[in-house]
């Protein structure tokens, strides 16, 4: 069946930045706010596959190696994502640990498993409920950003816990894959149009 | 066919006609479930007057000490920027241009913009840059990340709680302040309206 009932059907283009509609071909840039038209986001597929990729091999050493080093006189060793969730455990602060788990390592691994589902579901045409899988991208695009709360806190910690041989915060390699992780996969999900998932139904 | 009478649904391109909601009535979109409009009372007056309290709070928010320490007598305050400028002086540069951007530069921007914005469109005047602006301002929104980083604050000062005694200054409160008007800000922002005056006030100019 073909579907009719999109702008793109009736031979109209949305502005991604004011919304304003554009009869297609007549114009290349809105003739409300001059910005760039397109159909869809250019390269969708192309950006978010990419973007995505870089997001899970740079996860690897974003776990792997060590976010931070704290020293309290002069005692002290770095440890990784998963070592500082444990050590805030043992010394009983289980909802602060819960709060990091979730933002550090469940949400990053969710949003990249979460956009490959989508690319999948795209690429193969998959027949699904599009208005839940369109739910699913909406939740992706909006816990990206809270992944940040880690990189923050370390930020504090370093510049707080700055008093010498007293007690020290050293930020570590990890930090910055970490943050790399975040950006790009919020990179990625921005750059996922989420109108591909409606094309690629056959009936809507 | 005009196409003003018609719009289209962003997140799963549905044609559909154009309503004129009234204030505090939500339209989503029958297929996705996107939120088409939300329409506020005064969208206007009330972004220009946020955003102008939002300037004020910048400068207490950004110059006053957030959060201090004090560690067998040692005393160690912390700004906003003390984050950023301690990780790009251990050489994780990277990190702190991400820190500096989404705590301090886009929120700056956004507040600045939306004034400029808001304070055009309330005293009806034309410029051409408002578009690029409204169009900035939509993409800078979602990396200023104010209400994450209060999260960090929580966390860290948790973490530190148990070593260190902890002081609050006055720059918390008005970080606090700030986020909050900045939270309200983004809930008054009507950008169909915005559009719509934009225009009207930019052809009004070219006659």
């Amino acid at each position: 069946m073909k579907k009719n009932n999109t702008a793109l059907a009736q031979g109209l283009i949305r502005c991604h930045d004011c919304g304003c509609l554009n009869k297609i071909f007549s114009e290349t840039n809105c003739s409300r706010c001059d910005s760039h038209l397109h159909q869809r986001l250019p390269y969708s597929f192309q950006r978010t596959l990419a973007l995505l990729l870089s997001g899970f091999a740079l996860y690897i050493p974003a776990n792997l190696f060590p976010i931070m080093t704290v020293t309290q006189l002069g005692i002290g060793e770095p440890h990784t994502i998963l070592g500082g969730i444990v050590a805030l455990i043992h010394s009983d602060m289980l909802p602060i640990a819960m709060l990091v788990l979730v933002a550090s390592i469940l949400v990053p691994l969710l949003k990249l498993l979460g956009l490959s589902l989508l690319l999948l579901c795209v690429y193969f045409r998959w027949q699904v409920n599009a208005k839940r899988w369109t739910q699913m991208y909406r939740i992706i695009s909006f816990v990206g950003r809270w992944s940040m709360l880690d990189i923050f806190m370390i930020s504090i910690l370093v510049s707080l816990v700055n008093l010498g041989g007293v007690a020290q915060v050293i930020a570590g390699s990890a930090a910055t894959a970490f943050a790399a992780v975040v950006v790009l996969t919020m990179f990625a999900a921005k750059s996922f149009d989420p109108r591909l998932i409606w094309d690629a139904q056959d009936e809507a | 066919m005009k196409t003003s009478n018609y719009l289209a649904c962003p997140e799963c391109d549905l044609l559909l006609h154009r309503t004129f909601p009234v204030a505090g009535e939500k339209v989503h979109c029958p297929r996705c479930n996107y939120l088409l409009h939300n329409p506020r009372a005064n969208s206007i007056a009330r972004t220009f007057s946020l955003s102008l309290t939002g300037l004020f709070l910048l400068f207490p928010a950004n110059l006053l000490p957030i959060v201090g320490i004090k560690v067998l007598g040692n005393s160690h305050d912390g700004t906003l920027l003390s984050g950023s400028v301690t990780l790009f002086n251990e050489g994780m540069w990277g990190v702190a241009i991400l820190v500096f951007l989404s705590s301090i530069l886009f929120p700056v921007l956004n507040i600045v913009l939306a004034l400029l914005i808001s304070g055009h469109l309330y005293f009806n005047r034309a410029n051409r840059y408002l578009s690029f602006w409204l169009r900035a301002l939509k993409h800078i929104e979602e990396w200023a990340m104010l209400e994450v980083y209060l999260l960090g604050i929580i966390v860290a000062c948790v973490k530190l709680a148990a070593m260190a005694e902890l002081k609050f200054g006055l720059g918390l409160t008005a970080f606090v302040l700030l986020l909050l008007v900045t939270v309200m800000l983004s809930g008054s922002f009507d950008s169909t309206l915005f559009w719509q005056r934009i225009e009207q006030l930019n052809s009004h100019e070219k006659k």
